[in-house]
């Protein structure tokens, strides 16, 4: 268990986010950084936000291949293919 | 970690070994297909290990050319995916030796030292809540839809990846875009479970921060 008189600061949630959404923070950290949350309105914000981040990330979906580069890797191809 | 753990639990798909009868019988769709998945995120592999990205380009022309001739001995004990990157990585780090770029991950230093939101958010060390939010950040939850996951803010989110440094970029890339696991970016890049974290922390960090930019202006 985390010592009740232990705090951490919103400028340690910032940090600590990424391992939490991991589920890669020690237990005690972990369950300061959610006392935490119980009382700070801005770091649910901010937590959301990184979470949202991911989801915005996860949409972009990669670039598209440029068209030259298509047809250089095509041009590999059928080289193979003949051989 | 090493690669074997990774493998086990990791088989091509259906639809990769589709992929994979179709590749072998020649057909150039099949390639087509297997490039607008992987090429993008192959470049990102490589460009953590050259120095330019016009050698990256090499590198992954390379790989495709060992995909291909290496093609009819795959045996689907890992991935489809799994395999072309570890490719990607040989002929990478090849590269690399004889460009001289013995320290492939030179920005893992300073990714710790970065902080993930300016300090100057943050109330000073002799304000009596110090470290605590000046300002709140904004609730993107009481946002609509389509300003978070709209074309203007998807873009934005681009761009900000496109200005990470290498090997960050890399790491969110394979996380966040295509969907890979922890454990499988660690094997491809070989970096520890704790470095993957570090450079995916700074790389969501400075997103978010670019994201912020965007919706709040």
């Amino acid at each position: 268990m985390a010592d009740p008189g232990q705090h951490i600061t919103c400028q340690d949630v910032v940090e600590l986010v990424t391992d939490y959404l991991e589920v890669a923070l020690p237990p005690d950290d972990a369950a300061l950084l959610e006392q935490h949350l119980n009382f700070c309105e801005g770091c649910v914000f901010y937590v959301d936000q990184m979470r949202t981040t991911v989801q915005t990330v996860g949409r972009a979906g990669g670039p598209d291949v440029p068209d030259d580069t298509r047809q250089r890797l095509l041009a590999v191809f059928r080289d193979w293919n003949r051989s | 970690m090493t690669g074997t753990g990774v493998e086990e639990h990791n088989v091509p798909s259906p639809e990769e070994a589709d992929l994979l009868v179709r590749l072998r019988a020649g057909d150039e769709r099949a390639f087509e297909a297997l490039v607008e998945r992987h090429h993008t995120m192959m470049i990102a592999v490589a460009r953590a290990y050259v120095k330019t990205h016009a050698a990256a380009e090499e590198v992954v022309q390379d790989a495709w050319l060992g995909v291909l001739k290496g093609i009819d001995r795959f045996e689907a004990r890992s991935s489809l995916k799994t395999w072309i990157v570890r490719i990607v990585v040989n002929n990478a780090r090849t590269r690399a030796v004889r460009d001289a770029r013995s320290v492939p991950f030179s920005s893992l230093a300073s990714a710790h030292e970065e902080a993930a939101v300016s300090p100057d958010r943050f109330r000073g060390p002799d304000d009596s809540f110090a470290g605590h939010w000046t300002r709140y950040p904004r609730d993107w939850r009481s946002l609509p839809e389509e300003v978070l996951l709209g074309q203007e803010t998807i873009g934005a989110a681009m761009r900000a990846i496109h200005e990470l440094p290498d090997i960050q970029q890399a790491v969110i890339s394979m996380r966040d875009v295509d969907g890979w696991t922890g454990e499988e970016v660690c094997a491809a890049l070989n970096i520890t479970p704790g470095n993957q974290r570090v450079l995916l922390h700074r790389a969501r960090s400075r997103v978010r921060a670019a994201l912020e930019r965007h919706i709040d202006g």
